[in-house]
């Protein structure tokens, strides 16, 4: 048998598997480089007029939130996350939302109608949400207690994503939790009273 | 932080700067600026803000637009792609260099921000592969040329013994006494000696035939080969046809699938190599497509209001580096400038209007120009003060109230306010690209005011 006959159909053998597992992939997510590395810091002037600083955070657990009132997505997640705070917020979660190319105008009339009491800061001219990698919104960061980004979801969050994330990184004790560790007597559910 | 209040300092002084101007009055802007006749700050600013500009342009024309298809952050209006514009001026501006730059952006959004990413890893098979099958191309093509001319140097040497074997010749004639009689016999028999010839090609190849066994068969192979193909031939044809003399007809010459391979293989390589140069190559600011401009470049897609006249922009350029005090060409560069989102010249040359005549209605003009300045940084109650100046200086000033609206509507959440500065706007100002623009923003404004 003519060697050509095999080699020649083997050797578009690869190109085609590398078409098919093409195919297979989502060209619109992009591996993100920022989980496992340290938080780039900020400090955020508040929608209510205070300011937000990362630092100040160390030592707590943060989900930072980049999210805009004209975002649908953003509005179906918004429960889970006032939820979320009412839950773990005794066990050191912070929530922090960044208001994402949106006016302070409209962002505070949006948490009127919903709530969400947690800080939020703007970010005129994107700085920090190009900082952080953003594509769109809504895009979450989870940051643990020593301050490093431990995973980064695109898109609106699911219960399931929130609460595995969040307790592990609750229970996460390497990263040395001050005094506002919470006892194991605490009740682990405030939303459910 | 450090980055981001570094940005914001810029900003802080044009909102200071602007105070000095509009608060303290005209007076003391005067006594606070260098005198009206040296035109030097303002051609110096000029100069490194086009150097500048320039510079930003090559690095933006380098990085992804994170919320677009394959576009440089250059060539893209969407507001992020604006806004990470505006993070390369500044961080130029703060002296970093192109590659720190770079690195920042790779830090956030990985490697995928570079439009061309570096040559080294994995990236490389996008340098090397067309190249690699450019050269296996080549070689497929070679090799299928070289048996084609050794092919057709046998097929002439004995062009009298392949070729149709005539009747009552004592060759034709032995075949002939052996060809299988039937139709289906034929076929078969003139599949498999082509199975055979092709079959001998690789054995040569291999080595497993010594060259003479292979010139031997082959003639026998290609003999009895051209005459199965006469006598199917002969079956076929209508009797008429076949009663006529055939012209000496060659066996016809198939194109060997090497050479389709092959040639198929160059072209995609040679199309490949040509698509990939256009679409990795850097765009300049003159050229803002990414990738290939087939069919002759359309002129670009309108930005906000028609495109700006480079030429104009010279020309007016020119007038103020000649007199720093030709008020029309001030005014009417800022408002250059503004469109190009370049803020700082735009200042620059709208203050110097407003200090050259800070009564006159004309600079209710430049007053509007500083309000779209602090509006682009977000700095929106300077701006509406701005603007408030403007329409003192000139009530019916279109910009001013354009700018008003616009304020107000996106900035001070006030739609009703937008509403009544566009109708007004709508009254006082020349019919011209604007118009619709400013009556589809009135149209949401009155929606969302009701």
């Amino acid at each position: 048998v003519s060697w050509k006959r095999v080699a020649i159909p083997l050797a578009g053998l690869p190109v085609v598997a590398l078409l098919a597992y093409g195919l297979t992939r989502d060209a619109t997510l992009v591996p993100s480089p920022l989980p496992g590395r340290p938080a780039p810091d900020f400090a955020m002037s508040a929608l209510s007029g205070d300011s937000v600083r990362l630092a100040d955070l160390r030592g707590q657990v943060v989900l930072l939130n980049f999210w805009a009132s004209w975002c649908l997505p953003c509005l179906q997640e918004h429960p889970l996350l006032v939820a979320a705070d009412e839950r773990w917020r005794e066990q050191g979660l912070r929530i922090v939302g960044v208001v994402y190319q949106d006016s302070p105008g409209n962002a505070r009339d949006w948490l009127r109608e919903r709530g969400g009491e947690w800080v939020h800061g703007l970010d005129p001219g994107s700085r920090l949400a190009i900082e952080y990698g953003l594509f769109g919104v809504p895009e979450t960061f989870f940051i643990d207690r020593a301050g490093v980004i431990r995973y980064k979801h695109v898109g609106p969050l699911t219960a399931d994503v929130v609460s595995t994330w969040v307790t592990r990184l609750l229970a996460d004790s390497s990263a040395a939790a001050p005094d506002t560790t919470p006892s194991s007597a605490q009740p682990r559910s405030r939303g459910a009273s | 932080v450090t980055r981001a209040a570094r940005g914001a300092g810029a900003k802080r002084a044009l909102v200071a700067l602007f105070l000095a101007v509009g608060r303290a009055g005209p007076a003391v802007a005067q006594a606070a600026v260098p005198p009206a006749d040296s035109a030097a700050p303002i051609d110096s600013a000029i100069a490194r803000d086009t150097a500048l500009e320039r510079r930003t342009a090559e690095i933006a024309a380098r990085l992804r637009c994170p919320v677009c298809q394959g576009l440089s952050i250059l060539d893209s209006p969407s507001e992020l792609a604006q806004n990470m514009r505006r993070l390369v001026r500044d961080q130029l501006a703060a002296g970093r260099t192109p590659a720190e730059i770079e690195a920042y952006f790779i830090n956030s959004y990985g490697e995928w921000v570079l439009l061309k990413p570096p040559a080294r890893g994995a990236n490389l098979t996008v340098w090397l592969l067309p190249g690699l099958l450019l050269l296996g191309g080549g070689w497929v093509v070679w090799v299928a040329v070289r048996r084609w001319v050794r092919q057709g140097a046998a097929g002439g040497g004995g062009s009298a013994g392949t070729a149709v074997p005539e009747a009552g010749s004592p060759q034709g004639g032995a075949v002939a006494a052996v060809l299988p009689a039937t139709l289906p016999e034929l076929q078969a028999r003139r599949d498999a000696l082509r199975r055979a010839l092709s079959e001998l090609d690789a054995e040569l190849a291999d080595g497993e035939l010594t060259r003479e066994n292979y010139d031997l068969l082959k003639r026998r192979d290609e003999t009895e080969l051209a005459a199965v193909r006469a006598a199917l031939k002969q079956r076929r044809a209508p009797p008429a046809a076949a009663a006529r003399p055939q012209p000496a007809a060659r066996p016809r010459r198939r194109v060997p699938p090497a050479v389709m391979w092959g040639g198929g293989i160059v072209a995609f390589g040679v199309v490949a190599v040509i698509s990939l140069r256009g679409s990795v190559a850097t765009r300049t600011g003159d050229n803002p497509m990414t990738g290939i401009q087939f069919g002759g470049g359309d002129e670009p897609a309108p930005a906000i209001g028609a495109p700006i006249d480079a030429a104009q922009l010279a020309s007016l350029e020119g007038r103020v580096a000649r007199d720093s005090n030709d008020y029309a060409a001030l005014l009417e560069l800022g408002h250059l400038y503004l469109r190009q989102q370049r803020m700082q010249p735009a200042a620059v040359v709208s203050i110097r209007a407003i200090q050259l005549r800070p009564r006159a209605k004309e600079s209710g003009e430049g007053f509007a120009h500083l309000a779209m300045i602090l509006w682009s940084s977000s700095d929106v109650e300077p701006a509406l003060q701005a603007i408030e100046q403007a329409l003192q200086l000139d009530p019916n000033q279109p910009e001013a109230l354009l700018y008003k609206g616009i304020i107000l509507f996106a900035g001070a959440n006030d739609p009703a306010g937008a509403v009544s500065a566009w109708e007004r706007y709508l009254e006082v100002a020349p019919p011209g690209a604007e118009t619709a623009r400013v009556r589809g923003m009135l149209e949401a404004a009155r929606q969302q005011a009701r």
